[in-house]
Formats: C-alpha cells, sequence, structure tokens
C-alpha cells in the first residue's frame, strides 16, 4: 500500500498554513460610525452607538478606526456597506450605493495592475477569506485626478471584503 | 394581520424604540401603519423579515434591501398567477401578500404594480391584461363587500370617468372606493356618463366630497356630469383622481387634485372634507355669535 501510494508520486490534498501569517486579534467596529465596542453584546449585531450599522469584525491591523471612511463588499464586487465618512468622501448615500457593482463608486487608478495590487482581484480574494492585507490605490469613478490609497482585508460575519481608506 | 406597537417591534430586533424611528426616517423601513391615535403600528412579517435579513446581513441597507426582496416575492408570485390564467393561485398569491401587510398596502405594493406591469408588459389589448384587470376588479370588489360598514358621517361620490374595466386607471379607481370604505367613508360610485336621475342619487346620499375618476371620458362629458351634481345638491368641494394632464385646467377652477396613489389619495380627501365642515362650523358659530349680538344690543336698545 504504501509502496503504491509512493509510486503514483502524486501529491496528496492537506490542510497547509496560511501563506500569510494571522496572528493579529479580531477587532469588532460599526460598518457605519466604525467605532469600536467596548463589549461584544452577542445578543444584537446593532450597533449600540450611532444604531445605523452592524457590528462586523476584522483583524486589528486593518480595521478602521472610529470615523474612518470604509467600504464593505462581497465577492460579487457588490456594495454591502458605505460608512458615514466614505459616503461624505465619494459624495454618495448607503442607501443608493447598496446592491451597485464597486466600479460605480471605485475604480482602480492603475487599470493594468495585476496579482494582489488589481482592485477586483484584491476584493475577491479578500470576500473569500484570504488572510492579509493588500494596498490598492483607487479613484473615485466619477472623478479624475484623485488618488486614494486603500488596504483591502477580509471582514465579517459573513465573509465579505472591507476596504479602508487611508 | 399582527401588527407591533413600536416597543414590540424595536424588542423583537433587539433595538431601541429611537434606533427604529431612526431606521424609517433613513430606510424607509420597516414602514408602519398609524393607529386611530396616530401610534406606529408596525406588521408583524415585514419585522421579522427584517430581523432575519439582519442575522446575515453586512449592514442595515443591505439588510432592509433584503427584507424587502423578500417581500417583493409577493408580487413576482402574483404576476406569474395572472400571466397563466391561474385564478385561485392568484388568489392564494394575494392571500399570501395579506399575511404580512395590511390590506392597503397589498393592494398598493402587490396588487396594483402587478397589474401595472403586466399591461406594460402585454399591452392593453392582450388577453393576460384581460384577465388580470377582470381578477383583479374582482378581487377589489370582494375586499369592499367585506369592509366593515360606515363610521364616519362623510359621504363621497365619485364620478368614474374610465373607459370600462379594462381601463388602467380602473383598478386604481376601485383601490380608492376601498380605502375609502375602509376608513369608514360611505361611498357611491356612478359612471359619469349617467346624467340622468343623478338628483335623486345625490339627494339620498348627501355627498360632502364629489370626486371625479378616471382620464377616459372627455372633459364635456365629466362637466356635464358634474353640473348635475352640483345643481342637485348645490355648491360643493370637487376633487380629481387620476385625471391626466389635466393638472394645469384644473387648478385656475378650484379643484382639489389628488396624488395617484390611492391610500393618499384617500388621506388627502379625508383633509379636504375636515377642512370643509372646520369652515362651516365657523360659519355656523360665526353667525351664531353674530345674531347673538345682534339680539342682545336689540335687547340692551330696548331696555
Amino acid at each position: 500500500m504504501i509502496e503504491a501510494r509512493s509510486n503514483t508520486r502524486r501529491g496528496l490534498l492537506a490542510v497547509v498554513p496560511d501563506t500569510v501569517p494571522d496572528d493579529s486579534p479580531r477587532v469588532s467596529f460599526c460598518s457605519h460610525c466604525g467605532i469600536r465596542p467596548a463589549f461584544a453584546d452577542i445578543s444584537s449585531r446593532v450597533c449600540d452607538s450611532c444604531g445605523m450599522g452592524l457590528i462586523l469584525q476584522s483583524h486589528a491591523d486593518v480595521a478602521p478606526a472610529a470615523g474612518d471612511p470604509f467600504l464593505v463588499l462581497d465577492g460579487s464586487l457588490s456594495v454591502c456597506a458605505v460608512s458615514a465618512a466614505a459616503e461624505n468622501l465619494l459624495a454618495t448615500c448607503e442607501t443608493d450605493a447598496v446592491n451597485r457593482h464597486v466600479t460605480e463608486l471605485l475604480v482602480a487608478a492603475d487599470a493594468e495592475a495585476q496579482g494582489a495590487a488589481n482592485l477586483a482581484v484584491a476584493v475577491t480574494w479578500a470576500a473569500r477569506g484570504d488572510g492579509g492585507a493588500r494596498r490598492v490605490v483607487v479613484r473615485p469613478t466619477n472623478t479624475f485626478g484623485v488618488r486614494l490609497k486603500t488596504r483591502i482585508a477580509s471582514c465579517g460575519p459573513p465573509t465579505a471584503a472591507l476596504v479602508v481608506f487611508d | 394581520m399582527r401588527y407591533l406597537k413600536t416597543s414590540e417591534a424595536a424588542a423583537l430586533l433587539n433595538v431601541s424604540p429611537n434606533t427604529l424611528r431612526a431606521w424609517e426616517r433613513r430606510f424607509g423601513f420597516p414602514k408602519p401603519q398609524r393607529s386611530p391615535g396616530k401610534h406606529r403600528l408596525f406588521t408583524h412579517g415585514e419585522v421579522a423579515a427584517l430581523r432575519d435579513a439582519l442575522q446575515e446581513g453586512l449592514s442595515i441597507s443591505s439588510a432592509v434591501s433584503r427584507a424587502r426582496e423578500g417581500l417583493a416575492a409577493d408580487s413576482n408570485s402574483l404576476v406569474g398567477a395572472l400571466v397563466s390564467y391561474e385564478g385561485e393561485r392568484a388568489d392564494g398569491a394575494i392571500e399570501a401578500a395579506l399575511a404580512l401587510r395590511s390590506v392597503e398596502r397589498s393592494v398598493e405594493e402587490v396588487l396594483l404594480p402587478t397589474l401595472d406591469e403586466i399591461y406594460r408588459r402585454y399591452g392593453g389589448d392582450s388577453a393576460a391584461w384581460a384577465f388580470a384587470a377582470h381578477w383583479g376588479a374582482n378581487w377589489l370588489r370582494r375586499a369592499q363587500r367585506l369592509a366593515p360598514p360606515p363610521v364616519r358621517p362623510v359621504s363621497i361620490v365619485i364620478g368614474d370617468a374610465s373607459r370600462d374595466e379594462l381601463d388602467t386607471d380602473a383598478p386604481h379607481i376601485r383601490a380608492l372606493e376601498l380605502f375609502c370604505v375602509r376608513a369608514g367613508m360611505k361611498v357611491l360610485s356612478l359612471s359619469a356618463r349617467g346624467v340622468s336621475g343623478i338628483g335623486d342619487a345625490v339627494a339620498i346620499h348627501q355627498p360632502n366630497i364629489v370626486v371625479l375618476a378616471g382620464g377616459h371620458l372627455a372633459d364635456d362629458t365629466v362637466a356635464r356630469w358634474a353640473y348635475a351634481v352640483r345643481l342637485a345638491a348645490g355648491a360643493m368641494p370637487v376633487a380629481v383622481y387620476r385625471r391626466g394632464d389635466q393638472r394645469v385646467r384644473m387648478r385656475t377652477t378650484g379643484t382639489s387634485m389628488l396624488p395617484s396613489g390611492a391610500s393618499d389619495a384617500q388621506r388627502r380627501l379625508l383633509e379636504l372634507i375636515d377642512a370643509e365642515q372646520d369652515a362651516a362650523r365657523i360659519a355656523v358659530a360665526s353667525a351664531r355669535a353674530h345674531r347673538d349680538a345682534s339680539s342682545g344690543g336689540g335687547q340692551r336698545a330696548s331696555m
């Protein structure tokens, strides 16, 4: 049996560690105001501070601080949440932006970027739950000459991509 | 239909009543009705749909969107039933809508949009529209028959200027009749073609306001009918509902334009009638005061 396995020379499926170390602690934040709740109230996902967002979790090094502009996108690149600061930054309203494709709000500043520097790839990876943060430069779709640095990482639940404007 | 007070709905969603009111302002959902005492009444179905959506959502907006999509499924199933010419399935679809909403909202959010969609998709000369319009008219009449008897001392006469059952305005006029009846008003709906004997009908019904509804009949026909009504009942307010592009002309005659939505139109009608009754009360009170003053003055003069 052992000989037969060695003869096939095929790799066996195995759980392998993530290529990016995942030792950063997870923190909770509100999807609207970005405030981090003092203690996690498991009975309600609604933010106690503003009442306008749901409590999400992400790694501490990528999670937004209170008042930071950020978006939450799903795997199909649809907008799921727009923070209050991002509403001001992008001159939009969450109720209008939700369910629209991200390219109606943001496009990659470098349209030919490949791999992790590509907006769509970075969002897709993050929305899939891949660890680590990726940095992508974007611009608002309807504005030229403006560059915005973002960090993109996974958040949830449910698993989605968090795009925080630096 | 189960209704929840603000505190009950907030408890079900595990938020404060203030948060729930803030959601209503920002997202327009859940959308409450008002009790006779003007308190918010939330339908249990909407609140439950939102509660489930919040568990899976990434933001309140996306949860609201998901809850709305779930509720919109009723409209899709009604369209499917009507274009398949299945009356019983259509009855079932509207019953499902009624489990989550009030009659008024089921009509405004499911039945009327469904009929509009079928008209838009298949055209006014299609068999699908004929079936849907007939089913809708029957359902609205049946709902009207099941409404409680009038409780307000308010009566309206509707002059129906729509072509027939296949006119796109017809379901909206039936919906206005239904909402007025359910609001406790006495409603008499007559075709605006029938002028002969209108005096008897008006004398028996004693309307507070006349509504001209529908855009098919020509101005002359409608004006003749309205003139006959006024001749029989005297001057009274006239309101116009879904009468097409006559907004400009009506504005100059003092006629009130009602909003195109049936529930908004019904609320506006009540406001007009209340204003008219208030004006009448003030006129009576001032006449009485004037009479008392003059009789008091006469007594003083005689003394």
